[in-house]
């Protein structure tokens, strides 16, 4: 009997979050980063004629409200954003240093502004240029080994190295198509080895670096066949070395493994979460009705907007949708050999234990 | 040698020939005219060239402010090299030209994936007015909209809405009966005038009653009536099982599209007799019934003039009033029928008539008009940045809701578009543009002009007239342009003052009752 490999596959688990200005639930949230023990942070770029839906959430991974802050409502009234310390007009990224500080960038005001875990302001940088140390449209922020931040410089077409207190490090890329370039890039990510993945948006690629900017590989190309990607928006990488590419305008997530290799991908699978059934049971019953009887409900399984992905310590793979204001959660079901001898996992008998 | 032409009260008259004395330039200046005898010489002078270019540079400005919504002196000069006829050509083919980088407006505006609320989509709107490269089609777009309206203030999801312009932008240059059967079929129709609601035995008139009062024939023509109640009842039951899927509920997610079904069980088998004619007709059949009448014919060609050439009486009025050009609606008629209802046929008719190129400054510009051309022509917003939904409210305080017309009948035009509200946020927004030296069609305008080394008032002010689409004042307004201009004395190009005059006299422009006008 020939040796068989079972494909990667993602396993859904659920949805977190529905559409809300405020309170319990997102705003066409475009990021999210794992924070101590079960919570999360989740960015809202909301509207531009409703500020007041700019915000961050912080919840649990099972849904339970913790509260928000950076919330857009300004003296001016909720119809004007506000470019006040702490407050948000086009966030992009959110990352968390091992101090437990949240680091938000906005690429609207070229700004970093930094809160502490219960959303306190505690500063902010702020240094738009082309120079050493300075960046216009920053769009994706990763910490990386001794908290060094790396930031997606997207309007100079490079990525730079900071450490935690803003201080500059080095920076390493250019416009182009060649290995390094870059053209618009957009999400970071930094694995366990240190190594730092880029979602190069307008290449539709993904590109690999030493933490000191060598290239190191590349993979994917236009299209929209499985490898292929249409405008990646964000990278994140697993335990064991597998990638995770929110394929933005192909609306789907692609898995590759640690080559670079497709794996497989899923389009989505979403149900109804428990903020979303809330909604429903608290002052709007009708909808349990209509939801009954409409007609394409299938829809909602699907991605719409899928522009950030994480992967947590516990391996859960989390898909933020910037147009349907919620969140995916997925599990990976492990690859194992089967052969001569061996038995497939879960029956009795031996159950290979190889990694692909 | 020369032709010298003066241009006396707004006309060009050849006066006589002279000889080689010196560039055109040297001609506008005032001292030239010690050695000149001619009785009026308050305008300055053109060779015959420069003469033919301003008058290409004119047409090509109204045709461009009709055709789409004006554009910078730079792409008129661009035109009027590759010729009117050819223009007209681009125009009425709009995939030949690109469209916008999608990819990259929905990175910056994010709300633009799924485009729900209203207020997003009007942004999205405006700014595809702004940058489109394929001008006409967003016209015909909005020329559609007008007419075959419907609302969110009923559909209650912008996107939806924003699916029926996109219908539009596809079929809008196409057959009547193309655009007729799209808009049968659209979900946003079908939902704004209940045809979801008009059943097998059980009907509801209102999409039957405005499919030929409002969208195909009118009321009447020439003092007779088009059609009679019996063939508004005819038609509803034609369309009976004509619906659309049940809707996903806002909540928790936000809203998805319906899509057009046809339920057959739904849909009144039985014999009709519509406009003369019987049979067991559906949906189809009735539109081609009505696109072969002669009010079908009227009623489109008078849309065309009314919203392309000059303003004409309010359209519940064209019962009983006759075109403003009846050799002109003739000539449109005639295209209708010669072309197979064609749309885009009539269009090429329209722009190269003489009917067209001489009704210049003949329609009120409706807001949409004012803020588009007003920003295409300072050339603010090419490129995604934050301020672009107080900018699409502008179109709103000035009467015109994008996407949320006050009726079915869509909104009144012409004068009826000004009242001394809007007036004045038609003015104070063109001014406070005009008025921003940093825009870049300011720059430019300001660079073209200082290139050309012009310092007399008399000269500056019909310079800035040219570029901003070669606008005509009146002579009492164009004297005090004038008298503004040279109050502060000589200017010297390069200097913050010369800019600053300019720029004044651009405000001043966009302020006069002319600019109001298309």
């Amino acid at each position: 009997m020939a040796t068989q490999t079972i494909s990667v596959t993602l396993q859904y688990e659920k949805s977190i979050g529905r559409a809300e200005f405020s309170g319990p639930g997102f705003r066409n949230p475009v990021a999210m980063a794992r924070g101590e023990d079960d919570t999360m942070y989740v960015v809202s770029r909301s509207y531009e004629y409703r500020p007041d839906g700019k915000r961050i959430t912080i919840c649990t991974t099972d849904e339970d409200y913790v509260g928000e802050f950076a919330r857009g409502v300004t003296d001016q009234g909720e119809g004007e954003a506000t470019s006040a310390d702490g407050a948000l007009i086009w966030p992009t990224a959110i990352a968390i240093n091992s101090e437990g500080n949240v680091y938000v960038a906005d690429e609207a005001l070229d700004r970093v502004s930094i809160y502490n875990q219960d959303g306190e302001f505690l500063g902010k940088w702020e240094k738009s240029g082309s120079g050493d140390g300075e960046w216009s449209k920053p769009s994706g922020l990763a910490f990386g080994q001794g908290d060094v931040l790396y930031m997606v410089d997207s309007g100079n077409n490079r990525v730079q190295k900071f450490a935690k207190d803003g201080q500059f490090l080095g920076q390493w890329g250019s416009k182009g198509t060649g290995d390094g370039e870059f053209n618009m890039p957009y999400g970071i990510t930094v694995d366990a080895n240190g190594d730092v993945y880029v979602a190069d948006w307008r290449n539709d690629r993904i590109q690999k670096f030493s933490s000191d900017g060598q290239f190191l590989m590349k993979f994917g190309s236009h299209g929209s066949d499985p490898g292929e990607l249409d405008r990646p928006t964000d990278v994140a990488v697993d335990g064991d070395g597998d990638i995770y590419v929110a394929d933005w305008n192909n609306e789907r997530l692609q898995v590759f493994d640690r080559d670079g290799n497709y794996l497989t991908h899923t389009e989505g699978e979403g149900t109804l979460s428990k903020w979303g059934a809330a909604k429903l049971d608290g002052g709007n019953p009708e909808m349990w009705h209509e939801r009954a009887v409409a007609q394409g409900l299938e829809r909602e399984k699907l991605f719409w907007g899928p522009i950030a992905v994480e992967v947590d310590d516990d391996g859960k793979i989390f898909v933020v949708e910037s147009a349907r204001s919620r969140i995916q959660v997925f599990r990976k079901q492990y690859p194992r050999y089967y052969g001569p001898g061996e038995s497939m996992p879960g029956t009795v008998g031996g159950v290979g234990s190889g990694r692909l | 040698m020369l032709r010298v032409i003066v241009r006396i009260s707004g006309s060009f008259s050849v006066i006589r020939r002279v000889g080689t004395i010196g560039t055109p330039r040297d001609l506008a200046s005032p001292g030239f005219w010690q050695n000149v005898n001619v009785e009026s010489h308050e305008k300055y002078l053109y060779t015959e060239g420069e003469r033919m270019a301003e008058q290409d540079i004119a047409l090509m400005a109204h045709l461009m402010r009709r055709a789409g919504f004006g554009s910078t002196y730079e792409e008129l000069e661009r035109r009027v090299s590759a010729g009117y006829e050819a223009t007209v050509d681009e125009l009425l083919n709009p995939e030949g030209q690109p469209d916008l980088d999608m990819d990259i407006l929905e990175r910056h505006f994010i709300d633009w994936r799924d485009m729900n609320a209203l207020e997003v989509n009007q942004a999205y709107w405006t700014y595809r007015m702004i940058n489109t490269q394929r001008p006409l089609q967003e016209k015909v777009a909005l020329f559609w909209h007008g007419i075959l309206c419907t609302g969110n203030s009923k559909c209650e999801h912008g996107r939806q809405v924003q699916l029926q312009l996109d219908m539009f932008r596809e079929l809008g240059m196409k057959t009547f009966p193309e655009i007729l059967r799209g808009l049968a079929r659209d979900p946003a129709m079908v939902f704004y005038l209940d045809n979801c609601m008009s059943h097998k035995g059980a009907i509801n008139e209102n999409w039957g009653r405005e499919l030929l009062e409002l969208f195909s024939l009118g009321v009447g023509m020439d003092d007779e009536a088009n059609y009679s109640e019996d063939d508004v009842k005819e038609a509803a039951r034609a369309f009976t099982g004509w619906t659309i899927t049940n809707p996903i509920p806002r909540y928790p997610y936000g809203r998805y599209e319906s899509n057009f079904i046809y339920n057959p069980y739904d849909h009144d088998e039985e014999e009709k007799t519509f406009l003369g004619e019987t049979g067991n007709f559906n949906g189809d059949e009735i539109i081609d019934i009505i696109c072969k009448q002669p009010s079908a014919a009227r009623f489109v060609a008078r849309h065309l003039y009314n919203f392309f050439v000059a303003d004409e009486a309010e359209v519940p009025a064209w019962q009983r009033t006759a075109p403003r050009d009846p050799e002109a609606i003739k000539l449109l008629e005639e295209e209708y029928y010669r072309s197979g209802y064609n749309i885009g046929a009539m269009l090429k008719v329209l722009f190269n008539s003489d009917f067209f190129k001489n009704a210049r400054f003949e329609k009120v510009k409706s807001p949409t008009e004012v803020v588009i051309g007003t920003m295409r022509l300072v050339r603010d917003f090419t490129e995604p940045k934050l301020g672009l939904h107080p900018l699409a409210n502008t179109i709103r305080y000035m009467g015109q809701d994008l996407m949320n017309p006050p009726t079915v009948e869509g909104w009144h035009t012409g004068k009826e578009w000004i009242d001394s509200g809007t007036l004045v946020e038609r003015i104070n927004f063109a001014a406070d543009q005009l008025g921003n030296i940093g825009l870049p069609g300011v720059k430019d305008i300001v660079s073209r002009i200082e290139s050309e080394q012009i310092t007399n008032p008399e000269g500056l002010v019909d310079r800035c007239l040219e570029m901003v689409g070669s606008y005509q004042l009146a002579d009492e307004t164009r004297g005090q342009l004038v008298e503004h201009a040279g109050k502060g004395g000589s200017v010297t190009p390069g200097t913050q003052e010369y800019s600053q005059c300019i720029s004044e006299v651009l405000q001043l422009i966009v302020a006069t009752q002319e600019y109001q006008f298309a």
